[in-house]
């Protein structure tokens, strides 16, 4: 067989192409509702930590019900919880003064737990931030990303010690709270910075 | 028969793709902190390579020389792209997954992968490729665990979370947690395969 030829690598590599999309649409349709519940799991987990319901190598131990269950018992009210596309969509209301719906879940124990969402050097940062009763107080704080640097940025994530430095900082004018930053990690600590400011201020003006 | 013996017993041993070789150790460094991770990674790896050997053995003589690569890479992310979104989807690997971030993206750039397809599988059949990827996933596996062993055990003190030396009040060592640790236990292993080899 001639497998030279412009035309013949054209058709093949299209056919090739078209193939491989195709694989992959089907997979991930088909997968999708488990990856969903999964996601949901996870983000159920970084809110109960926040609020100070115990540490992330626990929950990570108990199964996605156990999860769910735990947080429909001790959460006051019926509140989404949001997808991180959700809270993106919120991050662009927010920079451009758009009517707001943030995420917004009070606890039991008297804790507030309000997102954070923003733009770390390689993709998205986002948290959940739980307040005291005054709610002005940091209670505890649970940081994520999509593609930080392991090691550097990654840190806001990895380092139990990063996210245990914001319990008791005061939340200061304009919603800001003063954090020590990741060395070797600028952008990441400023875009979580970034973060923390307008979406706590978002809230100062809507809900709190 | 022999032969086939061979395609199998030469990468995870004599021909190690890690330590004489010496490929893909950026990520044997990245994943070995913990065994859990460096299991999963070294199964998804050996998926991939066994995999994408086979199916592009099975394409070799269809494929335009001129984009060769281009098409490797297009089935070798294919591979990538499944395995990460099957592991996403279970419960039980999807914490670990989350945990492997970006290294599970780039098992694409592993060199092995492409290296064993150029090497051997576009110039043999289909069978003795399969084996020849899944061998090289394993040989690479096989290193990453007895890594992410010695630095489990010495720098947290434990063996898949389990508290083995921590239990008799190890407090564990931040150095071994640290990369440049595997680089050394990995120079070590290297020395006594050269040892063993000659």
């Amino acid at each position: 067989m001639k497998t030279n030829g412009n035309t013949y690598t054209v058709i093949y590599t299209t056919l090739v192409c078209v193939l491989v999309a195709a694989v992959l649409a089907v997979v991930s349709q088909a997968l999708k509702p488990r990856q969903e519940a999964n996601e949901k799991a996870e983000t159920v987990r970084q809110i109960l930590v926040a609020a100070g319901y115990g540490e992330m190598e626990g929950w990570r131990k108990a199964d996605n019900t156990a999860v769910l269950d735990f947080f429909n018992e001790n959460i006051v009210g019926n509140p989404q919880i949001l997808s991180t596309s959700q809270l993106k969509a919120q991050n662009y209301n927010i920079k451009h003064d758009k009517p707001l719906s943030l995420p917004l879940y009070r606890f039991r124990n008297g804790i507030t737990v309000l997102a954070v969402y923003g733009t770390g050097l390689w993709g998205p940062v986002w948290g959940y931030i739980g307040l005291e009763e005054d709610l002005a107080t940091v209670a505890g704080a649970y940081f994520d990303h999509e593609s930080e640097t392991p090691g550097l940025g990654g840190k806001i994530k990895d380092d139990p010690s990063f996210r245990a430095s914001f319990k008791g900082k005061k939340i200061r004018q304009e919603g800001q709270i003063e954090f020590d930053a990741i060395s070797g990690a600028t952008m990441t600590s400023r875009g979580l910075d970034d973060a923390i400011k307008n979406w706590i201020s978002a809230y100062q003006k809507t809900e709190l | 028969m022999s032969k086939l013996k061979e395609t199998i017993l030469n990468p995870i041993f004599r021909n190690n793709p890690i330590t004489t070789l010496v490929l893909g150790v950026c990520s044997a460094l990245a994943v070995t902190v913990e065994l859990k991770g460096a299991l999963v990674m070294a199964l998804s790896v050996t998926v991939v390579t066994g995999l994408s050997s086979l199916i592009l053995s099975l394409i070799r003589n269809t494929i335009p020389n001129r984009v060769r690569i281009i098409v490797q890479l297009v089935v070798v992310a294919l591979l990538v792209i499944l395995v990460d979104q099957i592991l996403k989807s279970f419960e039980a690997t999807y914490a670990i997954d989350k945990q492997l971030s970006v290294y599970m993206g780039l098992i694409i750039t592993n060199c092995i992968v492409m290296g064993r397809i150029e090497a051997f599988a576009l110039g043999n059949k289909p069978l003795p490729s399969l084996l020849d990827g899944l061998a090289n996933g394993l040989g690479y596996g096989l290193i990453l665990i007895i890594v992410a062993f010695f630095r489990e055990l010495l720098g947290s003190g434990t063996l898949f979370g389990i508290p083995v030396l921590k239990a008799l009040g190890y407090p564990g060592n931040g150095l071994v947690i640290l990369p440049p640790m595997a680089l050394i236990i990995l120079g070590c292993i290297i020395w006594v395969q050269k040892l063993w080899n000659t």
